[in-house]
């Protein structure tokens, strides 16, 4: 199970966006309970003032109108009234008229204590504050309350009251013995002919969101959010991936332009770091160069005067034999030399027939092995293909290159068919295909690098060095184009040379 | 070749020139050596050469050095040992009139071709083609000798492989006139290392489709009935 994404950039996205989440979550929350405290106090005030105008409207009304009033008042909807001459039988709490802003609040939580900013005045009644004294007894007009149980108020101005004026207060109030969830029901029982005024009421839901649009402005900002973070990371961390394609792409044999060093701090480290490992491994490469370059030439001399020597071994197979040694040396030293040559590249760039160039190779190779016309062919497609294919190029180096490669397949797999297509506005595409038996997949790529070879193929029969499909790729890649080997099926090897 | 062909062989290795020596000489072949320019000069005074084999890779006095010097001294060819595949230098030599080169390490059998091939060339009388390194123009095209190459009447380079440049080379040298097979494979027997007889065919209408002189109505290389060739067009020495 794969729940943690590999890259790098997928896993800070996913960290960010994690934390992007949890922050929004959070908020929200915070958001929504303060939300639905809101909404809670709206309601309780909402319900405070129903209750008290409906039974202010009752009071107020002759005794005679009042199931007329009720009836009226019914119609509002939210609230339930009704008369009756005896409580309801559900009501059997005695609440003591200082207790009625508690009671109404019973459907919800209590009012917090010093949480927040005060409410909004001009809703709130003067039970808001649970120092503020339950002043719903307030006595007639013009007279000074006493002070009731608890009172503590001193002699600060009494707050407007309008809930039980006029002297109407209830003889009794009662309601549920304990708390009914979101269902608030209150009896009051009129002073004047003792009925009881009974007010039922449902409070609305409270909801942490009141406009439809929030969630969807909300999923619109994670997602925008969301990308940002993505595309930010990508941009961020994308020197990691040039750093990779230069550390996958580094051809220690030749001169690609370094990495640039940009960016964050890091990735500018990482790639001063690694301009200079590069320029290291160069450094060595060349090094190893000249080496070989300076103990091939040392070498000529040497294999000259056994060539000579070899003319005067009066055995002729033993002669022969020993020629073919020095022959195979030679190729040796040649490879050596060609391949520190093609490494400095010093050959100048021509304008040149490619198809011409092609021909010759096959028919040197061919010329250079009696019998292998059958096997080494250059197929030249119908003749619509046979115009010549101008590139510029360098044509010895180039020879070199298709040589080895041809030589190789006639080696190996014992011919193979040269094919050339594109030219003009395309890219010139070169295969040489074989019906030998292919490399190992691992090795492909390999092959290209200097003093690789195949071990089975290390032994006198085929000899080299292993330089020839390095000179290929330094030779194909200093024209700015490159060559891949890959297998066929079912079986042999394809050289695919691409010149841009 | 009745008489014994003598030539000098200039090299700063005694092994090699000793070891030369003593194998063209059992090939029939006259050899005084020279381990320097100075040495060269002394013994050039001294005697009669057909051919001079030089090294281009002398140590004080180069091997062009001394070129140019025999070059005032009169026609003698000279086969230039070079460094291995060491274009620059092949090129130079082959500008400063070399007759022909053998790159080190050489394979004494081909060196012993190449001399004979050279002085058959002289024996034939062809000396006139001295150096052999002057280019060709014919009908917009170019033969550069010296740099072994053919550039198309857009100056583009056409490769050739050794065989059809010798064979070009040999067709451009004798222009209008009538060659037999016996003659093309005369005249190219000593450069090719196998068998060459059969090839001719093969070399002369490879050479027609590089040359863009393909198909039947062939401009340039006109074959003649009863088993030659002629190469039909001006040439022009350049």
């Amino acid at each position: 199970m794969k729940l943690f994404p590999a890259s790098l950039a997928a896993r800070a996205s996913l960290v960010l966006i994690a934390g992007f989440a949890v922050i929004e979550v959070a908020g929200l929350t915070i958001e929504a309970m303060d939300r639905m405290d809101f909404d809670r106090r709206m309601a309780r005030h909402q319900v405070m003032s129903h209750v008290a105008m409906i039974y202010r409207t009752v009071e107020d009304a002759k005794p005679a109108d009042r199931a007329a009033v009720v009836e009226d008042l019914n119609k509002s909807g939210d609230f339930s009234a009704s008369l009756s001459a005896v409580p309801p039988k559900d009501l059997t709490h005695e609440v003591p008229e200082r207790d009625l802003p508690l009671l109404l609040s019973w459907a919800e939580m209590r009012p917090r204590e010093n949480d927040g900013p005060p409410p909004m005045r001009g809703f709130e009644g003067p039970w808001e504050h649970p120092e503020s004294p339950p002043v719903f007894f307030l006595p007639k007009m013009g007279r000074m309350p006493p002070p009731p149980d608890g009172f503590r108020g001193g002699f600060g101005d009494p707050p407007p009251l309008r809930f039980f004026r006029g002297g109407g207060r209830p003889l009794h109030i009662l309601s549920f013995p304990q708390r009914h969830g979101r269902h608030l029901a209150v009896a009051m029982q009129l002073p004047d002919d003792s009925q009881w005024l009974e007010i039922r009421a449902v409070l609305p839901r409270a909801t942490p969101f009141s406009s439809p649009l929030f969630p969807l402005a909300f999923a619109l900002m994670t997602a925008v959010g969301g990308t940002l973070i993505v595309i930010a990371v990508r941009r961020l961390l994308a020197p990691v991936g040039t750093l990779v394609a230069a550390a996958e792409n580094l051809v220690p044999d030749d001169n690609a332009a370094p990495l640039p060093e940009k960016g964050p701090l890091e990735l500018v480290r990482a790639a001063v770091a690694f301009n200079a490992m590069a320029a290291r491994i160069r450094r060595f490469v060349s090094d190893r160069t000249l080496v070989l370059t300076a103990i091939g030439h040392d070498l000529r001399t040497p294999i000259t005067r056994m060539k000579l020597r070899a003319e005067f071994i009066d055995d002729e197979e033993l002669r022969e034999k020993f020629l073919s040694d020095l022959n195979e040396l030679t190729s040796m030293v040649d490879a050596t030399l060609a391949y520190g040559r093609e490494s400095s590249g010093r050959e100048p760039l021509v304008n040149m027939d490619l198809r011409a160039l092609l021909h010759t190779v096959v028919d040197d190779l061919v010329e250079s092995r009696p019998g292998s016309e059958e096997r080494l062919v250059f197929d030249e497609g119908n003749s619509v293909g046979r115009a010549p294919v101008i590139i510029r190029g360098r044509p010895v180096a180039l020879k070199r290159a298709f040589t080895n490669l041809a030589g190789n397949a006639l080696n190996y797999a014992g011919g193979a068919i040269v094919r050339l297509t594109g030219g003009g506005d395309h890219p010139v595409v070169v295969t040489i295909d074989d019906e030998g038996p292919g490399l190992p997949e691992e090795d492909l790529t390999r092959m290209f690098e200097p003093f690789v070879r195949m071990e089975e193929s290390r032994n006198r029969e085929t000899g080299g060095a292993g330089l020839g499909l390095a000179i290929v790729r330094t030779i194909i890649r200093g024209h700015g184009g490159d060559v891949i080997l890959k297998n066929r099926h079912p079986h042999g090897l394809s050289a695919i040379v691409t010149l841009s | 070749m009745e008489i014994t062909p003598h030539i000098l062989i200039i090299d700063d290795d005694r092994e090699i020139r000793d070891l030369l020596a003593r194998f063209l000489e059992r090939n029939q072949i006259r050899v005084t050596t020279a381990r320097d320019g100075r040495e060269a000069r002394r013994v050039w005074s001294a005697g009669h050469y057909h051919l001079v084999v030089l090294d281009l890779m002398l140590p004080g006095e180069t091997g062009l050095d001394i070129a140019r010097w025999l070059r005032t001294q009169g026609n003698v060819p000279i086969i230039m040992l070079t460094a291995m595949s060491d274009e620059t230098d092949r090129i130079i030599g082959l500008e400063l009139g070399a007759d022909d080169y053998v790159s080190k390490p050489f394979n004494p059998r081909e060196l012993l071709a190449r001399v004979r091939a050279v002085l058959r060339r002289i024996g034939d009388g062809h000396e006139n083609t001295q150096g052999g390194t002057r280019n060709m123009r014919f009908s917009g095209w170019l033969l550069e000798v010296s740099r072994r190459r053919l550039l198309n009447p857009d100056g583009v380079e056409v490769s050739l492989t050794g065989g059809e440049f010798d064979l070009l080379q040999a067709l451009l040298e004798r222009a209008n006139r009538v060659l037999t097979r016996d003659m093309l494979l005369d005249l190219l027997r000593g450069r090719q290392a196998g068998p060459f007889d059969r090839a001719i065919d093969v070399a002369i209408s490879r050479l027609r489709r590089k040359l863009e002189d393909d198909g039947r109505n062939s401009q340039l290389i006109k074959t003649v009935r009863g088993g030659g060739y002629v190469f039909e067009a001006d040439v022009e020495r350049v």
